[in-house]
This record gives C-alpha cells, structure tokens and sequence, in this order.
C-alpha cells in the first residue's frame, strides 16, 4: 500500500498558517497606526470620550444619577432641552482646558435625534489616561477588528476552495504515476492546462519517462538479441553433440543442451511477453487453442507415460493474442509436466465463459510456495534441473497483458489447479 | 529426394546436412539467397529448407518471390526467430512447416517426410509406422509383411493416423476425412471405428498403438524403442 498522504503538512495548511501569521502582524501594525495617530491628535480622542461619555449616559434612565466611569472627577451630567420649542437648535461642541494632571473637558452633545431632539451637557476633569482606554478599544475595534476579521475568514475560504482547484491536476498526475506499470512503458501523465508549475513538473515526469521506457527496452531488446543469437550456436552444440557415440558423456551433454535451450527459449518469451500490448484484439476460441495445445504435447505426455486430457465446458470465446494464449497453456501443461510426477493425467479445459485451466493431480502446493509461483526464477527446488523457473512468470505476463487474472486453485482432492480468467469479449460496433 | 539448404552458418549447414543424409536425404547448400535462386532456377528440388536471417536479406522475402511465381514448392522455414508473432507471419508469408533452432535431426527429417508426403508432393504411396504399412492406392494393410483385410472405413483411418503418427489427430479432421459432409455422424461413430481397428491392429500383431487423447483427437504411436520387443 503506497504511503498516500505522505508526511509534513498539507499545502492547504502550510498557506493558513501563513495567512494567519500575516493577518495577526497586520493587526498588530494596525493597532500600532491607531494608538499613534490619537496620542499625536489629543483633540480628537477627547471629543471621541465626551461622544462615548454621552452616548453611554443618555441609555440610562436617570443622567443625573450616573456614576462616572474610573479616573473622572468633577462629574457633571444634565439633559438639555431648548427653551424655546420649535426650530432651535444646539450644536455640538467640545472645550478642553488644561488643569494639573490632566483635563478639564466640557461640551454638548445630540443624543436623540427625530421630532423633538434632545441634547447632553457633560462636564468633568479626567486624570491620566485611564479615561481613555474605552475610546481607543472602541476605535480599535471599529478600525482593527472589523474590518480585518471577515477579511481573514475570506482568505482562508478563498485558501480551501483555490488550493483546492490548483491542485486538482496534482491528484491526477499522482494517480496516473500510482498507475505507472514497467510493463507498460507507453504510458505517460495527461498534461495539465494549468497551472504551468504543475504542467513543467508533468512534463519533466514524462520526460524521464521516455528516458526509462528507452533504457528498459534497450535491456529487453539486449535479452532478446541474446537470446535469439545464442540460438545457432546451440543448434550446433546439439547437432555435434548428437553425432558423439552413446554413453553418459553424451547423455550428460544432451541434458545440458536442452536444458540451455529452454532457458533461452524462456528468456526470449519472457522479452516478449513483457513487450506484448494486446491492443488490436481479435476473437480467439480458448476451445479450439486448448485443443491444439493438448494435440501438441500430448505425444510428449505418452513418452513419459502421462496422459493429457481436454473438455470444453463450452462458451470459451475471448479476445486476444492466439499465440501467446497457446504460451500461457503450454507453459501450464510444462509445468503440470514437471511437478505432477508419476503416471498421473493431467486435465486441461476451457470455459465455461472466458477461461481455461490446467489441473494436475500431483501433491498440490505447499501454502509457503503459493506466494511465490508466478515470480521469475524461482524454483520450488533449486536443485532439481526443471527449467530455469520462468514459465508461470511468463504465463502471468502474457494474461495480464490481456487484462486478465491467472490464479491458482487446490481442489480438496489433490493436485494443483491452475485458472486464467480473460475479461468477456465485448462485441464490437462495426 | 532433392532438398535445398539455405543456411548461411556453414557449421550448422553441414551438420544439417550430415544428418540428413543419413534418413536418406540428398541436401545442397547455399549460404545466400541470391545463391538459392540461382539453385532454384537450375535445379529442381522436392523441398526448400530456409533460414530466415540470411546475409543478404532476409529469407521471408525469398519465401515471398518464391510463392508469387506461383511455385508450390514445399518450404520449411529453419530460424532461430520464435517470437509470438513470428511463426504466424512465417506460414503466412507461404511457408509449409516452421522449426525454432535449435533442431534435432530426427524431427527436422520428420517435418521433411510429412512435407513431402503432402498430396501432389512426389512421395510414394506407402505409408508406414513400425510394422504397419499402408499402400494408399491399392487401400491395403500389411502387417509385418503380411496383408489383412480391412472395411474401408478403417483403413481411411489408418491412412490419416499414419500421415501424422506421432502427432495428435483431431477428431473434427478424421471425422472430415471418414464421412461425407451430409452423412449423419453419431458422435460414437468414430469412437467405434478407432476401437474396432485397434482390435484388428492388435490381433495381427501390429506394434503401434493408437491412443486416445480426450477432448481432442487420436495418435498413432510407433513402439518406444529400447523396452523390449514384447
């Protein structure tokens, strides 16, 4: 299972924190701006405590009784009302006279607008700065906390949704390089529109690609040039062989020869199969190569005494590659041959549907060796002189190829059964 | 027999041909395909043995020249190519047979006979496995030596075994063979056939065997060799 998420935080987080370092620093700054600007303008904050003063006062039910708040003395607070009703009008002002430790601050204020609009008068000394907090909290909350507050929670939401999308052709490329098979060195990642950053990266991806593909078919290329060339020379090792006079010395030679020749026979079909694409895919009848297959190696079978037997279950059509379908039997068939020993027979069928078996009736499978069968190389018994080990790997590859599962069965009354399910052949429009 | 050998690693052509030559074969030589035109242009051969990677091209094109004059000469195709791909394009270039290097002598003369046992190929009309012998003209059987009597059905039988001993015949292909198209084959019908033979093989002392291989067909089998002649 491929470490999906991966360690260290995602994008999306790395930019909130930075969104949120930058909105604190902000309003940091900004309250900086705010405090400096009214310590440089006494004027204004005063006019701004008598409107809160006033304000604060007017919401009570009784003025005249109001407590003044920490550091005012002197306090004095009375409604106003024009003695003349009808159009008279007070205006708002504001006096601030110096006195020891502080001021001396008075003025008017409109406190009811509407039909008949009433006004405040206030009057008191303030000491120190303490009157003042409430005005400059007010005003940073008006000119800090709102204006920044909604703003931030828009960046973070603008973050989700934009990241998001950015990296939307990530994800893609991510599943497309999960898909990335050896056995399929054609492939490449779709290339994103945008953003170009991820489009360069897919590109550079695809451009080592093509650099992997070209390094993997040149060794496929070198097995199966190697492979192909050994071949004469083993032509002539066998013929030259075969004229020496009988004896273990020829018979020893013998074995060695066709033991060599099948391992390069292997090494060729196993180049092969790994290059094989099953793309243009005709209909093949399973029946019919299961047929040719038991046709072709059973007079092997009668040589060592074994008998092949076939049954069509019916319905065996797929879509494939004929030829090396009959490899994937025929390298079941050898290897039922190899580890089913004595007289046993060996039974081989097609369907019902797309699929086919071979079934021996030998000892079976251990469960230790079940993970192994289908990798190449490997033998149950490195001792023993069957094969090099690559047949089932072969067998694998070329079903696989064809999309298909090979997989292996062991039927409650001995022996190995071995299945290749190909996927149903889908009739095609023309 | 006249065969023609184009081979152009000397080594493996002259022991192809010494091992010919003892099954009775008479093999020439040529390393080139332009030399084997030349040979088939003078000298009439009864089967063309052909390496398809050839110093100067490639012996599927001599193939191809071959069948476009229309020369049904019988051709097997002798290459060290055994690609997926490569023995289909290999038979449909108009090739007979087809052998992966390396080769063994006695296959490589069997393929030959079976070739040349072909009809309208220049072979004689006995056929013969162990002490079984067809004549395919006068439909007779002798067994060592010594004719038997045989329905005809039986020894058209035994005429398509024995093209092919050794190898599987399909039951779909002796069917063909035994009955005619319209005749309404019981599916036992050649069951019965291969067993009354087999009775009649064994009673006059054949030493060939004919085995069934289920699902697929029957083979005549020659008797193995070193396990006695009981």
């Amino acid at each position: 299972m491929p470490d999906r998420l991966g360690s260290g935080p995602t994008l999306f987080r790395q930019i909130a924190r930075r969104l949120i370092g930058f909105t604190l620093i902000f309003a940091l700054l900004d309250v900086g701006i705010v405090i400096f600007t009214y310590t440089r303008q006494p004027e204004s904050l005063v006019q701004e405590l008598l409107t809160l003063e006033a304000e604060r006062v007017a919401a009570l039910p009784d003025p005249a009784a109001a407590q003044p708040p920490p550091g005012i003395a002197n306090w004095s607070a009375a409604r106003v009302t024009p003695r003349h009703s009808g159009n008279a009008m007070l205006i708002d002002w504001t006096r601030r006279e110096r006195i020891a430790g502080g001021y001396r601050i008075s003025g008017v204020r409109l406190i009811e607008d509407g039909d008949t609009p009433r006004w405040m008068f206030l009057a008191f000394d303030t000491i120190g700065i303490r009157p003042f907090v409430p005005v400059v909290l007010r005003e940073l909350r008006e000119h800090v906390l709102v204006p920044l507050v909604p703003l931030s929670l828009l960046l973070l939401l603008f973050n989700v949704v934009s990241v998001r999308r950015m990296l939307s052709p990530l994800h893609r490329a991510e599943a497309e390089v999960d898909a990335l098979d050896p056995a399929n060195m054609a492939m490449r990642l779709s290339l994103p529109l945008e953003p170009r950053e991820v489009n360069a990266l897919v590109r550079a991806v695809n451009r080592a690609l093509a650099r992997l593909e070209a390094a993997v078919i040149t060794l496929r290329d070198f097995t199966a040039n190697a492979a192909h060339e050994l071949r004469t020379p083993l032509a002539i090792m066998q013929l030259s062989i075969d004229r020496l006079p009988d004896g273990p010395a020829k018979a020893d030679l013998m074995g060695d020869t066709e033991r060599m020749t099948r391992l390069v026979s292997q090494m060729l079909d196993l180049a092969q199969a790994d290059a094989l694409v099953v793309d243009a895919l005709a209909p093949v009848d399973l029946a019919a190569i299961g047929r040719a297959v038991v046709a072709q190696l059973a007079p092997k079978g009668f040589s060592i005494g074994r008998d092949l037997r076939f049954v069509d279950h019916g319905g065996a059509l797929a879509h494939g590659h004929a030829e090396a379908l009959f490899r994937v039997y025929r390298n079941l068939v050898d290897n039922a041959f190899a580890h089913a020993r004595g007289d046993t027979p060996i039974d081989v069928a097609a369907g019902p549907g797309p699929q086919f078996s071979v079934r021996d009736h030998g000892p079976g499978i251990a469960a230790a060796d079940l993970p192994h069968l289908f990798e190449r190389f490997w033998r149950k018994d490195r001792s023993d002189n069957q094969g090099a080990g690559l047949g089932l790997g072969i067998a694998r590859r070329l079903v696989e190829a064809h999309g298909g599962s090979i997989s292996v069965e062991l039927p409650a009354d001995g022996g190995a059964c071995f299945r290749v399910r190909l996927p149903v052949a889908r009739e095609t429009a023309d | 027999m006249r065969l023609l050998l184009v081979e152009d690693n000397a080594r493996l052509a002259a022991l192809v041909r010494e091992g010919l030559a003892g099954q009775g074969f008479a093999v020439d030589w040529c390393d080139t395909a332009a030399g084997a035109e030349a040979a088939l242009q003078v000298t009439r051969y009864d089967l063309l043995l052909l390496d398809i990677g050839l110093p100067d091209g490639d012996g599927l094109d001599l193939l191809r020249t071959i069948r476009r004059r229309r020369d049904t000469l019988p051709i097997l195709l002798l290459t060290a190519r055994g690609g997926l791909d490569d023995r289909v394009s290999g038979l449909d270039a108009g090739a007979d047979d087809y052998l992966v290097k390396p080769i063994q002598v006695p296959e490589l003369a069997a393929r030959c006979r079976a070739l040349l046992r072909r009809p309208g190929a220049a072979l004689g009309t006995t056929l013969g496995c162990g002490n079984v012998t067809l004549d395919t003209a006068a439909r007779s059987i002798a067994i060592a030596e010594a004719a038997i009597e045989a329905p005809p059905r039986e020894v058209d039988l035994l005429e398509q075994l024995l093209r092919r001993s050794g190898h599987v015949v399909a039951k779909a292909a002796l069917e063909n063979a035994l009955y005619a198209m319209d005749a309404d084959v019981t599916p036992n019908a050649l069951e019965a056939v291969v067993s009354r033979l087999r009775r009649r093989l064994a009673t006059a002392g054949a030493d060939v065997t004919i085995r069934t291989v289920h699902g697929v067909g029957y083979a005549l089998l020659a008797p193995v060799m070193g396990t006695g002649n009981a």
